[in-house]
């Protein structure tokens, strides 16, 4: 190719940059305002799913809230466990009582209290 | 961006629609779009070299200045907002596809048998700064393309590029230095 004189370096690079300066689009328009309106819905829709679960986390941070935490289920198993245990402890000092009922009885032999006696 | 009527009556125009944009009108949009598609498109073209997905950007650029319209205050032009917009939309876009644009225009017309030999040779150097443009860093190209394409004034180009004057001074001036080397081949020395 034949070469240019480097003084229409400038006013080339203007001609070629120029050519693609405005490119119209027939319908873009339309199309996107479309899409605006398809974004509008999107995050109105989204805004909406936000706003419910939030609702939704408030409602169960109540439920949560209102019944017993961990801590306090603990606190009231060890309670429950405790009693039980007593109850046993109780249980097992009435059979002793029982046990004791039970003892068997011994008799002086008749002997030894005539013995006991004679001895008077 | 408006091709016709003073830039001020243009820009008093702009003002006018974004009210209404914000306002939720969307015919107001339609006209802003129509006003401003075409500039918006040919400059997202040059940068990153589809029709396709200059038109996409193009369309996510009115769709996020939509969102902003209740936000947006006219301190500089629309187009300079546009532009600024487009360029951060070019830049996530070379992220996403973890490279840069390196060929010229996908769509630029080749040269061909049934052209007259003149017009053949101006087909030939305007594909060949198309590929020389492509080659340039970012900031260099885009300064470049915003001066002599879209022929806006230093300060604009700063404002939408988010950086001084003085930075878009030296990009005009290295990119300019580095389209000589790239075209050595199509021009003579320098006198």
């Amino acid at each position: 190719m034949e070469r240019r004189p480097a003084e229409h370096f400038d006013r080339d690079l203007s001609a070629a940059l120029v050519r693609g300066r405005s490119v119209s689009v027939p319908g873009f328009a339309d199309r996107t305002v479309s899409a605006v309106r398809a974004d509008r819905l999107r995050r109105t829709v989204i805004r909406w799913g936000s706003g419910l679960s939030a609702a939704a986390a408030c409602l169960v941070a109540v439920l949560v809230l209102g019944d017993p935490s961990e801590e306090s289920l603990i606190v009231e198993a060890r309670s429950v466990v405790a009693a039980e245990e007593s109850a046993q402890f109780q249980e097992l000092l009435s059979l002793a009582d029982d046990l004791a009922l039970l003892k068997p009885v011994i008799e002086r032999p008749a002997l030894v209290d005539d013995l006991a006696g004679g001895g008077s | 961006m408006s091709e016709e009527s003073t830039p001020l009556a243009d820009e008093e125009e702009d003002r006018r629609l974004m009210a209404l944009v914000a306002d939720g009108d969307d015919d107001a949009l339609r006209l802003l779009v129509h006003r401003h598609h075409g500039r918006l498109v040919g400059y997202l073209r040059s940068e990153v070299g589809s029709q396709a997905t200059a038109e996409e950007l193009a369309m996510e650029v009115f769709i996020r200045l939509h969102r902003a319209a209740g936000r947006w205050r006219p301190d500089a032009k629309l187009s300079t907002y546009l532009i600024h917009i487009a360029r951060n939309l070019v830049l996530n876009e070379w992220r996403r596809r973890s490279r840069k644009p390196t060929s010229a225009l996908e769509s630029a017309p080749e040269p061909g048998d049934s052209a007259p030999e003149s017009g053949r040779r101006v087909l030939e150097l305007e594909e060949a700064f198309a590929r020389a443009v492509a080659q340039l860093p970012d900031e260099q190209r885009t300064a470049i393309l915003l001066l002599v394409q879209q022929e806006m004034p230093y300060e604009e180009i700063a404002a939408a590029m988010g950086c001084p004057v003085s930075s878009v001074k030296t990009w005009i001036h290295r990119a300019r230095s580095r389209l000589k080397e790239l075209m050595s081949d199509f021009y003579g020395p320098e006198t």
